[in-house]
């Protein structure tokens, strides 16, 4: 038995049983977080959401998957069918391939690069490009606003995501997410989140940018614009980008757990797990994810030059005075 | 590591074709956004991941899809036909291209590689970084051209904040 795992231990293996995991994972994880998000919003609203499939509705996610799979795939008659089609994957196989060098435990790391950071931010910058596909493959002015909207947000915030990680670099010397986590051991106090307070915030509200969530939610806009660059899906390929948000939403809350709460590190040093760590890694990921649905549901939607005089005037200064602030801090300790 | 040369050449050729000789042109600079993906491949390939991931951030992250709102801004993107994309340029295009990779094969032909492995140098980000800086022990030049590429990006947001005010005082005076 052991010597089979040795085996599979080898690395063309490794990467590939890696590969699947997380795909598995990431697939999963946007099918249950659709569940929670209706879950929380019904309790949120007083009400309580999916409760017919399974016990308190906890098979949700399987009927809905089995429901768009029955689905008709359709496409506007003018479209540009291969744009149109080829964009859920361009949003959806960046968010996947990230999740590769999120470490779960030290050991537990796909692509344990000495780049990760540098690589997270590059794929997250391919997100826009896939935006851009979906709204002018679908030739519907709805459509092509979303996604005119959608890439000027992404990009915009895409400023302030990577100023608020060089503090963090700084501090660890290192671009390794490994590193980063290895950075914050030994209690709770040693979180960046402390010394990097500002740099956290700034980067929780790009993040949610990025993730085009409310109250950044312009490029879907349902009360203006229909739904935006996803107005003409249906099917799975609407379910495709629906998992591509979603997971993406997961993705930048373990981003976040892994550079500012700490990672795998338990939050007191006495209640270490050995291997079994990436629980406290999947805990505070999750607390994060459940903080994204709390606000989406708790705050109304911003306009665009307010969402626009927020990125570009209040979180890149901000980020920038905190990165001087660090600076200084480092060069006199 | 065949497998992967030869899917990777195969993905940046087919996109590089594609670049040219795509009728419509959103096709074309998506096409090119393909073809710096296999780039990008080539240079994990390499053992390079800090220039593959530079690769993807500049070039298919900001420079496609600057050109895409470029394209989508100005005029409505309209199919071509293939007389005005093979045009009486073909000939001179063709000369350039296949010049230019005589020049590139000479070089790396004529040029004695040893046991020169891919992966071997300082490709580590930091040593990277040291470098660029001066304080590495590399050549001093790299700091100059740093502080060079800092100006000049400076220059250009200063510029692009100067063209895109609105000019409120102006337009109460006209």
């Amino acid at each position: 038995m052991f010597s089979f795992l040795d085996f599979l231990n080898q690395e063309p293996f490794r990467f590939i049983v890696g590969l699947a995991g997380v795909l598995f994972l990431t697939l999963n994880l946007s099918a249950i977080l659709v569940m929670s998000e209706r879950k929380t919003a019904g309790y949120i609203q007083l009400r309580y959401g999916p409760n017919r499939v399974g016990p308190r509705g906890l098979f949700q996610p399987l009927a809905d998957i089995l429901k768009l799979f029955t689905k008709e795939n359709l496409s506007p008659a003018r479209a540009d069918l291969w744009i149109f089609l080829a964009a859920p994957i361009a949003m959806f196989i960046p968010v996947a391939i990230v999740w590769m060098t999120v470490p779960f435990t030290e050991r537990s790391v796909i692509a344990d690069m000495n780049i990760a950071l540098l690589f997270f931010v590059a794929i997250t910058s391919i997100g826009a490009l896939g935006v851009i596909m979906a709204g002018y493959g679908s030739r519907s002015t709805f459509s092509l606003l979303g996604a005119l909207r959608g890439a000027a947000q992404m990009i915009s915030y895409e400023v302030p995501l990577i100023l608020s990680l060089l503090g963090v670099i700084m501090i660890t010397g290192s671009l390794s997410l490994v590193d980063v986590v290895n950075g914050q051991s030994g209690g709770f106090w040693h979180w960046y989140v402390w010394p990097q307070l500002p740099m956290f915030l700034i980067f929780y509200m790009s993040a949610i940018a990025e993730a085009k969530r409310v109250p950044f939610d312009l490029p879907e806009g349902e009360s203006e614009i229909v739904g935006g660059y996803m107005v003409e899906y249906s099917g799975m390929t609407w379910g495709l980008i629906q998992a591509s948000e979603f997971a993406g939403m997961g993705l930048m809350s373990g981003i976040v757990a892994t550079v500012f709460l700490g990672g795998w590190q338990p939050p007191l040093p006495f209640m270490d797990l050995g291997v079994f760590n990436w629980f406290w890694f999947g805990m505070k990921a999750a607390i994060i994810m459940f903080t994204f649905q709390w606000i989406r549901w708790s705050v109304p939607r911003l306009r665009m030059d307010q969402l626009m005089d927020f990125g570009w005037k209040v979180l890149v200064p901000g980020a920038l005075i905190w990165l001087f602030v660090t600076a200084a801090w480092m060069a006199i300790f | 590591m065949i497998v992967a040369y030869i899917f990777l050449a195969c993905m940046t050729l087919i996109c590089a074709l594609g670049v040219v000789l795509s009728r419509n042109i959103v096709h074309s600079a998506l096409f090119m956004s393909g073809a710096f993906l296999g780039v990008a491949g080539f240079f994990v390939m390499l053992n390079a991941p800090a220039l593959a991931a530079f690769q993807l951030l500049i070039y298919v992250g900001a420079v496609t899809v600057l050109m895409l709102f470029g394209i989508m801004f100005t005029q409505r993107p309209s199919a071509r036909s293939f007389a005005t994309i093979l045009n009486r340029q073909v000939w001179a295009g063709l000369a350039v291209a296949l010049g230019f990779g005589a020049v590139l094969s000479y070089f790396l032909t004529v040029q004695d590689w040893g046991s020169v492995s891919p992966g071997n140098g300082p490709r580590q980000m930091q040593t990277f970084g040291e470098n660029l800086l001066g304080v590495g022990g590399g050549p001093q030049i790299f700091a100059l051209l740093f502080q060079v590429a800092a100006v000049l990006l400076f220059v250009a947001i200063v510029a692009a904040i100067v063209i895109s005010r609105r000019r409120d005082a102006d337009q109460e005076e006209a």
